[in-house]
């Protein structure tokens, strides 16, 4: 026989897990740091790599002027520019994404608490339907 | 109203049914204009410029995510402006492959921004970009629209300087990134438009979110008012030529545009706002609750009913 309330509440769930699974699963496997730490690596590669790429077209933009300047101490001080220029933006970026990821573990974290919540439901349903069905056995053997 | 009111239900309903053909029509649209538009424009690889090609890669689209046809249509851009010019190839791959990994990383979804940009702007109607985006979604949008404008002027910068960039291999290659980014960087109209769909997203965003009746439409209204005085300002300060005609025009399209969508999707009918107001332990609640609006779209079936007599016997 048809439940009509069960396949609600696991309609329900299906449902949960297929819009939020995506972002909540992963979550439930880290702490906080390490979720947020391990974002933060990514990202921190992530930006090294896009420095790079900039630095090469910068380097081909200002060749000229690059190749012109003869003396060690002002390319130790543009060197040095540049080494600025990748500190600065790299904790502006990890700040951002410190930010980002620590927001959406919480996120996820309440997701997980509504979804854990609706599990626990669909089980008790099940206990319920168990005792009777044992009651309905006993029932008829007696 | 009522009338459009129905066919917007039936439209739903039609959509309910057949979700996953409809969002395929859309992918490949949205692709193969991508491509015919990119081989219109900067169709400089002859052997991409062959109209089957929109077509094929269209088809292969509409079954691959929104992620993907933005790739294959920076692929294809590149490969278009690489025939013109390796140095431009190289800076604009630089600056997608850039934005792709620091933006994208973090904030996904709308990335397929960069590549509709563009495309409106071909279809000379870019100024429905920030109304949609304040009235839909983040404000964080505001950067893959901005590399949207700042790809379509690249891609203008290619169009118009095509025999130049291609005829000059006697120049000192430094020589050439210095002039091409000295040029793409001091387009005084890019930034005039930049400026123009940024304060615009910034306006219908926070009147969007106003406590007010009829915020929608205050909003695009009040984003499609900023984004012209931005243009006329532009044009004074700047110096910047914007032709009238064809600016009101997609002006007034992006905003009817805009209209539709909040039809679609914000109808409420303020006539019936309720008000209500109580308190707990902790605050006062003012509520300000507006209905819906919901209409049940007619279902008539006609039945025929036959006569015994006429059936034919088995």
């Amino acid at each position: 026989m048809l439940n009509e309330d069960k396949i609600k509440l696991m309609t329900s769930i299906s449902l949960f897990e297929q819009k939020e699974g995506k972002h909540i699963f992963p979550v439930n496997r880290y702490f906080k740091s390490d979720y947020v730490s391990k974002y933060m690596i990514r990202s921190f590669f992530g930006y090294t790599f896009s420095y790079l790429l900039v630095m090469v077209i910068w380097i081909l933009y200002s060749m000229d002027f690059l190749i012109n300047q003869s003396s060690l101490e002002s390319l130790t001080a543009l060197g040095w520019r540049a080494a600025s220029v990748y500190v600065v933006g790299l904790a502006v970026y990890l700040v951002v994404t410190w930010i980002v990821y620590a927001k959406r573990y919480d996120y996820a974290r309440r997701g997980l608490k509504v979804y854990m919540a609706k599990l626990r439901r669909l089980e008790k349903r099940y206990e319920f339907q168990d005792k009777t069905k044992e009651l309905e056995k006993g029932g008829r053997t007696s | 109203m009522m009338g459009l009111l129905v066919m917007k239900e039936r439209l739903k309903v039609l959509y309910g049914r057949y979700d996953g053909f409809i969002n395929a029509l859309i992918r490949f649209l949205l692709a193969f204009v991508t491509f015919f538009m990119l081989n219109q424009n900067i169709g400089y690889m002859a052997k991409l410029k062959n109209p089957v090609v929109p077509v094929v890669l269209g088809l292969v689209c509409s079954f691959l995510p929104y992620g993907l046809i933005s790739v294959l249509a920076a692929v294809f851009m590149l490969v278009h402006i690489y025939s013109v010019s390796f140095e431009i190839s190289l800076i604009v791959g630089v600056l997608l492959l850039v934005i792709a990994t620091l933006y994208c990383g973090l904030h996904g979804g709308d990335s397929f921004l960069i590549l509709v940009t563009p495309i409106l702007f071909l279809l000379k109607i870019p100024y429905v970009v920030p109304l949609l985006v304040g009235l839909s979604g983040s404000l964080v949008s505001v950067v893959p629209v901005s590399c949207g404008v700042f790809i379509y002027y690249i891609l203008l910068y290619v169009k118009q300087n095509a025999g130049v960039l291609t005829n000059d291999a006697s120049v000192d290659i430094t020589q050439k990134y210095v002039q091409i980014i000295h040029s793409m960087l001091s387009n005084q109209l890019m930034l005039v438009m930049l400026i123009a769909f940024i304060l615009g997203t910034l306006i219908v965003y926070m009147i969007r979110n106003l406590s007010i009746d009829y915020s929608w439409i205050f909003a695009i209204i009040a984003g499609t008012i900023t984004q012209l005085v931005v243009i006329f300002i532009g044009d004074f300060v700047f110096n910047v030529s914007v032709p009238v005609g064809p600016l009101l025009i997609g002006v007034l399209v992006s905003a009817l545009v805009a209209g539709i969508y909040d039809f679609f999707v914000f109808a409420v009918d303020y006539t019936r706002t309720e008000y209500t107001q109580f308190e707990d332990d902790d605050y006062y609640y003012y509520v300000k609750a507006v209905p819906k609006i919901a209409v049940s779209a007619p279902d008539v079936k006609v039945q025929k009913i036959n006569s015994r007599s006429h059936r034919t016997p088995r």
